[in-house]
């Protein structure tokens, strides 16, 4: 500019040119003993973050229990051949490492972060606790009662309960119907049982070990291949289990609990896994509708008509199902105006292509969002852990931008006639009955549980 | 151990708004910050949570860019936005491809000179922020507890013993007559701080900096309540009911000292000590070994990021069939031990690692995911609104790394005194009902 004019431009100054999203290189081996590792570096600060992941999770231990993989991730840390938990404790804080063992519907696995000037001797330990946990009787009674006091707890949360119905109505028998064990099914545990799926799901064959951040990938592996080198175990027998079948019509579901001066809203039906060819042209569809601030469905029941603070939609991707969601807690007296919206806004979309303009700023939202993740190591450990768990194609980050930019408004359109299954979604509130129960029951056949699960009416 | 250098640049405009930039090439993503110095416990009286529910009228429409632009502007530029209401400070902030860096430059800009707001989007907004209260509050087991419990039993000064996310009919009573005036009051540029982090080269930051605010009028410095407490020399109690959860609660808040005073440092090691998850004292004592709770945590909240009195809180859920009393004695006894014993030498070592190892991971640290550098950002606010010295965030892990086995037990008989503290015990409801 030639003069130092104030500058009080009412135009919205236009982007500068992109800059290049340059993703790092991944380095990928396989041990002798079927681990799989992926290095990433990533100097944004000097640690590094892990994750040793395991391809079995509750699902796989169904036959025997529910949340049986959870409870033995739980076991993992509380006592080793070497160390015991407070050992371990301190050790851990003793390298300033963070680490969690926890297990979903189909994983397994142990996440941490530490110093990387401590890299070697947390990788050991990580590794102490992939191989030998030594379930001390005493730590499983109490980490039993402690799972005995959560899943009492869990049962006052609306979100909770709200998720656990829908796993229910949409999965049926399937093991993705069981998010969390019943007191009799925790009072039930046992030791035995956990090592015995310990010893089968920590294995290296059936492991992949994944690092992001400040360290030299040739040094890196040299540690890796002498503190796992001597691991060894085979892939466990896969369980498939029958297909669930998908709900017809929309139904209703109330949680009831009394009192609560709000509904949690969630709906929702079965969608595609990630590995799935429609998976980003689902991915923006869901973004346009409420996957985002500047969705319509935020648009509408929060920024227009004030119903709710935080309605959303998602796309839950579990390895065998995929579904999508959409979920709101809203006030009591409009649960139906907001139910109302919720299939308003999905038949809208599933009716009406979406007009150029607004197209393009949920696909460059998606492409802007996505390369975040290169700013920070567990950003970054997120999206390798992502490709590597479904198997994506090695150059997955290099080329999602051009996919999602190549998308057309019939595409989203198409998206949204197969998958917001609008006439068979299912519809589950958490609320007290007596201001909702009507207002729900104008969506569909209604059945009333309450929060234990059992059947009112 | 390499000396922290991460590149800080400083210059305040002659509005009086502070500029700081932190460069960094790795990702083509900047991070843009606007914080102004007033949270809520400085809000106006009878107007209880108006310092939140003002910050959601931030994002309700500017001059030039009407409501939903701003939303919109940054969605469409591939990045992200929030803002957040705390003890002292307000913030704004969005990560965006660094492309993107002018147009939120001109949004942060457009809304600090001349925000636009009227009675349609006042309403939605409290509707919406009733909502957030139910949510996140109301309707929650263990809703608010025990931040929003504490402050009435622990302070005596308005200021900071209100209900922060406010009384539903002080947000009724708000007018957009409040909105402005609290605008003009606080909202001035020589109240607040912009902060660039990430993919900018400082001297363009600078430039582009002063382009789109220099031109924001200063305003009257703005005047603050004083939030000193009266001198406290008892123990303080009460109950809060619990309506949905099952299991009793307490928490316990010791009053902290000031901000960069030797004590501070010492007190955030025996913070990790005590708190400092699996390995803490507390969690230890209380869960892995006697077995009386089920949830054991807490420590100092956001240590860098208060101008007031404040806490270091205990939070614990324990067994039904364990009384509060045990419970507080249990509590109570691991305070006494770490009195008289202090801390040995390798339980400070490791101490220290740790602390060095959650301070990088809080410069790095996002936000609901994707936010980089949100605690870098937040960091370099309150040092600069607090201390008006930004490069404190290269030295200030120097301090906590000096501290000796001798302080850390010093402060832990000068603090974790009980005329020092107070004591919420949350109780469920259910529990009676269950047995009837």
């Amino acid at each position: 500019m030639a003069t130092q004019a104030p500058r009080t431009t009412s135009t919205v100054p236009d982007l500068a040119p992109e800059r290049e999203v340059r993703w790092p290189q991944r380095t990928k081996t396989k041990l002798a003993n079927g681990l799989q590792l992926i290095l990433v570096e990533s100097h944004t600060i000097p640690k590094f973050h892990g994750e040793l992941f395991f391809r079995s999770g509750n699902a796989a231990a169904a036959g025997h229990g529910v949340a049986l993989a959870e409870m033995t991730a739980t076991m993992v840390r509380t006592g080793t051949a070497r160390n015991t938990s407070r050992e371990i404790e301190e050790r851990l804080r003793g390298l300033g490492a963070d680490l969690s063992v926890s297990a979903g519907q189909d994983t397994s696995g142990i996440s941490f972060a530490g110093l990387s000037d401590h890299a070697g001797a947390l990788l050991q330990l990580v590794s102490e606790l992939a191989r030998e946990a030594s379930f001390p009787a005493p730590e499983f009674d109490r980490e039993r009662r402690q799972k005995l006091e959560e899943v009492k707890l869990e049962r006052t949360q609306p979100g909770f309960l709200a998720g656990e119905r829908l796993r229910k109505v949409l999965f049926d028998q399937h093991p993705y119907a069981l998010v969390s064990p019943t007191e009799e099914q925790v009072s039930a545990y046992n030791s035995e049982q956990l090592q015995s799926l310990y010893r089968d799901f920590y294995t290296p064959e059936n492991a992949i070990l994944l690092l992001v951040g400040d360290f030299e990938p040739s040094s890196m592996q040299e540690i890796v291949e002498r503190v796992f080198g001597a691991w060894s175990g085979k892939k466990p027998v896969a369980q498939e289990s029958p297909a669930p079948p998908r709900p017809l019509q929309r139904r209703v579901y109330l949680v009831h609990v009394p009192g609560a001066v709000q509904t949690q809203i969630l709906c929702g039906c079965h969608a595609i896994t990630r590995k799935h060819p429609d998976w980003i042209k689902l991915g923006l569809t869901n973004s346009l509708y409420g996957g985002a601030f500047n969705s319509r469905l935020v648009m509408n029941i929060r920024e227009d008509k004030g119903y709710t603070y935080s309605p959303r939609s998602g796309v839950n991707p579990l390895r065998q199902y995929g579904y999508f969601s959409v979920s709101a807690a809203v006030r009591n007296e409009v649960v139906a105006a907001s139910l109302t919206e919720i299939f308003y806004e999905i038949d809208k979309l599933r009716s009406l292509p979406v007009p150029e303009g607004e197209l393009l700023d949920a696909q460059n939202y998606l492409s802007g969002v996505f390369s975040m993740g290169l700013a920070t190591q567990s950003g970054l450990l997120s999206q390798i852990s992502t490709l590597a768990l479904n198997e994506l194609p090695d150059d997955y980050l290099e080329t999602y931008r051009q996919k999602v930019r190549a998308l057309s408004s019939a595409d989203v359109l198409s998206a949204a006639r197969t998958y917001f299954d609008s006439a068979n979604m299912q519809v589950v509130v958490v609320g007290d009955r007596s201001p909702i129960e009507s207002q729900a029951a104008l969506f569909g056949e209604l059945k009333i549980y309450d929060a234990q699960g059992r059947l009112q009416s | 151990m390499k000396p922290l250098r991460i590149p800080v640049e400083h210059k305040k405009l002659a509005n009086g708004l502070h500029v700081v930039i932190a460069p960094d090439s790795t990702a083509p993503v900047v991070t843009v910050g606007v914080y102004y110095k007033i949270g809520f416990r400085l809000e106006p009286q009878g107007r209880s949570g108006f310092a939140h529910l003002f910050e959601h009228m931030m994002f309700q429409g500017s001059e030039n860019a009407a409501k939903m632009q701003h939303i919109r502007l940054i969605n469409s530029s591939g990045g992200v936005l929030n803002g957040s209401t705390m003890y002292d400070v307000t913030n704004y902030y969005q990560a965006v491809p660094s492309n993107a860096l002018e147009r939120v430059l001109w949004l942060e800009a457009d809304r600090m000179r001349a925000l636009k707001v009227d009675d349609e989007n006042l309403r939605n907004q409290r509707d919406v922020v009733k909502e957030e209260v139910r949510v996140n509050v109301m309707n929650q087991p263990y809703g608010g507890f025990p931040w929003l419990d504490m402050p009435p039993i622990a302070f005596r000064n308005w200021a900071n013993a209100h209900n922060f996310y406010g009384d539903f009919a002080d947000l009724d009573a708000a007018s957009l007559a409040d909105v402005q005036t609290f605008f003009r009051t606080y909202y001035v540029p020589n109240n607040a701080v912009l902060l660039l982090l990430g993919d900018v080269h400082s001297a363009a930051g600078f430039a582009l900096a002063d382009e789109h605010f220099a031109h924001v009028s200063a305003g009257a410095p703005p005047k603050f309540a004083d939030p000193t407490e009266p001198a406290q020399s008892e123990e303080r109690r009460g109950d809060v009911v619990e309506k949905f959860g099952t299991l009793p609660a307490m928490a316990i808040g010791y009053v902290m000292p000031q901000r960069r005073t030797p004590d501070w440092f010492a007190m955030a090691l025996l913070d990790q000590a005590l708190h400092g998850g699996r390995a803490g004292r507390i969690y230890r004592d209380l869960v892995l070994e006697k077995q009386l709770a089920v949830e054991a945590d807490g420590g100092i909240d956001d240590i860098f990021g208060y101008n007031g009195p404040t806490q270091m809180t205990t939070r614990i859920l324990h067994k039904p069939e364990v009384t509060g009393e045990n419970t507080l004695a249990a509590f109570d006894a691991i305070i006494r031990e770490i009195q008289e014993k202090g801390i040995g030498d390798s339980e400070l070592d490791q101490l220290k690692v740790k602390w060095r190892s959650d301070y990088f991971a809080t410069l790095e640290g996002g936000r609901g995911g994707y936010m980089p550098k949100y605690g870098l950002m937040h960091l370099l606010a309150c040092f600069t609104l607090f201390d008006g010295e930004p490069q404190l965030v290269n030295s200030i892990l120097d301090g906590f790394l000096a501290v000796t086995k001798e302080q850390v037990q010093k402060v832990a008989l000068t603090y974790l005194k009980p005329e020092n503290r107070a004591i919420v015990f949350r109780k469920p409801v259910a529990a009676s009902q269950e047995a009837a």
